[in-house]
């Protein structure tokens, strides 16, 4: 390739602040899903797949796909790509509604080429599980014979994420694996507070708050390929291992630690050009939690398997920038519902891209938005959402 | 084309801006339902004394009647009701010294001009006290009788025995009680009609007398002979009817400075005996060093919820109050309005009684007791919130990380706030101080 890659500073410029906000305000699903377990999975992180309702594998193109571990295998320059996701939601349980509203940085991945090897060391943090919901009721306990209100508050705000390194190697023009070995981080915060009535108790009276704070860890390991057996066509398939994810206190609570185990995650997903402006993806996930260790009895959904697929076109195609648009659909099984009855989240969607160079069908700076609109059933709770998903990549020298 | 490769897309960046700030309000879904909070248990724990105090004291002293501002007239107050039946009952009376008079005047001269006029006659004063209407306890009008002071007093020590009562200095009256006096006038008080001011007229030698500031003798003695009367003065003044020498047909009324207001009274109460006492003037405090349990064997509730020995921390307490029962005592130095206390943390108790004192624990107003709680037979259980101090002794320090004292004393929010006391019963008897906490343990909640 003889060109030269245009300079890209102004997105050199975004990615440090979007990294910087992003330390802080870790991954923030919000849903009463996995309450008692441990919350709620955090599916496709780049926009381009969420638009796509892709699964997060079998898309052709250079990218850092933490879930599609040979995906960074023809990566030329040093790549970062991050993304972000605000998100609008409502929920119904059992005839309560409310709202929720957060921001969520589900992934930030670093790809760096090895020339000499032929091969792409990976580097990514993404989201795994989030848990973030409040709970409130309002009691009457007996103190002394004496009947006082109290409200009582229990908040638990956190997750779980896989931080990851690996290695795509590629094998060929037409094929390439990849392998990545990952653990576990992340925390999650609980806040329980119980506000006695001053007017009955007294007035110096305080709330009761107890704080804990768990820590997760173990360890993961994941191998992929992918493979463009025919110029039409692009193959791609990982499979996840993980030994148990643990849950230790942070604080000198005297409380045990916990253990879960996580079972093994079988993906893949395939792109077939339908004409030279037109692709349509598909793939999906297996994930059967039925045994895993660890769990309340009847927490774990009896859902393994999630689907979606969708379609690509280039509404502009210019020398060296391009216009894709896209549509999607996404069918998720949830690995815990609310009581225990199965979950799922549909969600349909609609997105573009702006390739700001590409050069040869290889995207050297982009960003790619999502628009979701997705539902989550688990009776007796439904749960609406609208989420925004922005990505941006830079693959430069 | 009109776009080139080096051509930066303007909206790009802007809009991911735009939608990270949209999104960054933080929303939790909350709702209300067992499921999600599964509670805790809250219980109620009574303490006895010696399960969390070890020693009871009473200190009195603090301060002097002269810092109160105000003073007291009483004549045989809680004779005939025991306490103070053998010396007659309570005897007060207020002292008043009368300062530097105004050296000049401004007055309307025949030309109506206001000018000011330095040339002044004084011709009569006039004493203007003002009682409290609700802490006073008379059963009707009362004549009160104003005296002239003939020896030289201190307005900030004199007591009932002492005109002079200093560190190196010690005078006593010639007679108990403010020496020998000299009559000025008298008035009847009534409530009813008079509200809460009562005059009494001075003449004219008297008030060119008491000009003479060097006199240390100058003053006056408010008392009353009408027994089973307690007065509570809150302030007194001198007003002083002049004659100025520009506008001769105009007679105007100035107000002289007051120098001391204080108030001497018998008997002085003793140490108690069987009792807590708090308040007074000078005041009384009581001492209770503490000894906070950290673990818990009852109630039977809690025990068979979480078990026991229960561990309790600073965080399990949600409020914790000395209960205390009223004592009736004396009643010549029984509340007649309501008494504020405070509790305090006493920070070096080797040194009592003269400790530094830690802040208040009950907020600016203290624990307001009404009077009739302490009404014989009295016997009723008032409560002062101290869940600030137990929950610091759990920790074993502040919140702020500062010391603390496991002795608590016991005190008015201001001292002196009254010559009356508040008791209680002590640390011996059914009517022990006890302490009673709320506790609140969560059994786990959530997911």
């Amino acid at each position: 390739m003889g060109r030269r890659i245009p300079p890209l500073a102004t997105l050199f410029g975004l990615i440090p602040a979007v990294l910087l906000a992003a330390v802080p305000g870790g991954a923030g699903a919000q849903s009463f899903l996995g309450y008692r377990a441990l919350g709620l999975p955090v599916g496709a992180a780049q926009a381009r797949a969420v638009a796509l309702g892709n699964l997060g594998i079998g898309l052709p193109g250079v990218q850092v796909n933490a879930s599609d571990p040979a995906s960074a295998a023809r990566i030329l320059f040093p790549t970062v790509s991050v993304s972000m996701q605000p998100t609008w939601g409502d929920f119904n349980l059992d005839g309560q509604t409310g709202t929720t509203r957060t921001t969520r940085f589900p992934m930030i991945g670093i790809g760096y080429p090895v020339l000499s090897a032929e091969g792409t060391v990976t580097v990514s943090l993404s989201g795994h599980m989030e848990q973030r919901w409040a709970g409130e009721q309002d009691r009457v306990v007996s103190l002394g014979g004496i009947d006082v209100p109290v409200n009582d508050r229990f908040e638990t705000n956190g997750g779980s994420s896989v931080a990851r390194v690996g290695w795509a190697q590629r094998l060929g023009d037409r094929f390439a694996l990849g392998g990545s070995v990952g653990t576990y981080i992340g925390r999650i915060d609980q806040e329980f507070q119980r506000t006695l009535d001053s007017l009955v108790v007294g007035s110096d009276v305080r709330s009761y708050e107890e704080n804990s704070s768990w820590q997760y860890g173990g360890y993961t390991f994941s191998a992929g390929f992918m493979a463009d057996p025919h110029d039409l066509i692009h193959l791609a398939g990982a499979v996840e291992w993980s030994g148990d994810l643990t849950q230790e206190p942070r604080l000198e609570t005297g409380e045990p630690g916990l253990s879960y185990s996580i079972p093994l995650r079988l993906s893949g997903g395939a792109t077939s050009r339908l004409s030279q402006r037109l692709h349509i993806n598909g793939s999906f996930v297996y994930q059967d939690w039925s045994a895993a260790r660890g769990f309340e009895p009847g927490v774990v959904s009896d859902e393994k398997l999630s689907y979606g697929a969708g379609l690509e076109m280039q509404l502009i195609q210019r020398e060296t920038r391009s216009f894709p648009m896209r549509l999607g659909y996404r069918h998720s099984a949830l690995p815990f519902g609310y009581r225990d009855q199965g979950a799922v989240e549909t969600s349909w969607s609609l997105g573009f891209g702006v390739n700001l160079v590409e050069i040869e069908g290889v995207r050297f700076g982009w960003m790619d938005f999502a628009a979701e609109r997705g539902t989550r059933m688990s009776a007796p709770l439904s749960e609406n959402f609208w989420r925004a998903t922005i990505s941006i990549g830079i693959s430069s020298s | 084309m009109t776009e080139g490769p080096n051509r930066p897309l303007p909206g790009g960046p802007a809009l991911v801006a735009a939608l990270a700030l949209a999104g960054c309000q933080e929303s939790l879904p909350t709702a209300a339902t067992d499921e999600l909070v599964r509670g805790g248990v809250a219980v109620e724990v009574i303490l006895p004394f010696e399960d969390f105090g070890t020693r009871t004291r009473v200190y009195g002293g603090y301060g002097r009647a002269s810092e109160l501002g105000g003073g007291f007239v009483a004549h045989a107050f809680g004779s005939g009701t025991g306490g103070v039946q053998e010396e007659g009952g309570l005897e007060a009376v207020t002292l008043l010294r009368f300062g530097r008079y105004p050296e000049f005047v401004s007055v309307s001269d025949t030309t109506g001009t206001t000018r000011p006029d330095s040339s002044l006659t004084f011709l009569s004063g006039r004493i203007a006290a003002r009682f409290d209407t609700l802490s006073s306890v008379l059963p009707g009008p009362v004549e009160v009788t104003a005296r002239a002071i003939t020896e030289p007093w201190d307005g900030i020590s004199a007591n009932w025995e002492y005109a002079i009562d200093t560190l190196r200095h010690h005078v006593l009256w010639s007679q108990p009680g403010g020496g020998v006096l000299e009559e000025i006038g008298s008035a009847v008080w009534d409530p009813s009609t008079d509200g809460d001011s009562l005059h009494i007229t001075v003449d004219s030698a008297r008030v060119a007398s008491w000009a003479d500031t060097l006199n240390l003798a100058r003053g006056v003695h408010l008392s009353t002979d009408h027994p089973g009367v307690r007065l509570q003065m809150r302030s007194a003044l001198l007003w002083l009817e002049t004659l100025p020498s520009i506008n001769p047909d105009t007679l105007v009324d100035v107000l002289a400075d007051t120098e001391a207001t204080s108030f001497i009274y018998d008997p002085i109460p003793r140490i108690p005996d069987g009792s807590l006492r708090v308040g007074g003037a000078p005041a009384w405090r009581t001492v209770i060093d503490l000894d906070i349990p950290n673990t818990l064997n009852g109630p039977p509730d809690l025990c068979e919820a979480l078990g026991c020995p229960l561990e309790i921390t600073e965080t399990h307490v949600s409020y914790a109050a000395l209960q205390l029962t009223t004592h009736a005592e004396s009643p010549a130095f029984a509340p007649s309005d309501t008494l504020t206390i405070d509790l305090r943390m006493v920070m070096v108790p080797d040194i009592l009684p003269k400790s530094p004192l830690g802040p208040g624990t009950t907020g600016i107003t203290g624990v307001a007791l009404a009077p009739q709680l302490f009404r014989p037979p009295a016997g009723q259980i008032v409560e002062v919130p101290m869940t600030t101090v137990v929950r610091d002794l759990l920790r074993g320090e502040t919140s702020d990380g500062d010391p603390v004292s496991s002795t608590v004393a016991l005190l008015s929010t201001f001292e002196p706030l009254s010559i009356e006391y508040l008791s209680f019963e002590d640390a011996v008897g059914p009517g022990a101080p006890r302490l009673r906490l709320i506790l609140n343990f969560s059994q786990g909640s959530g997911g």
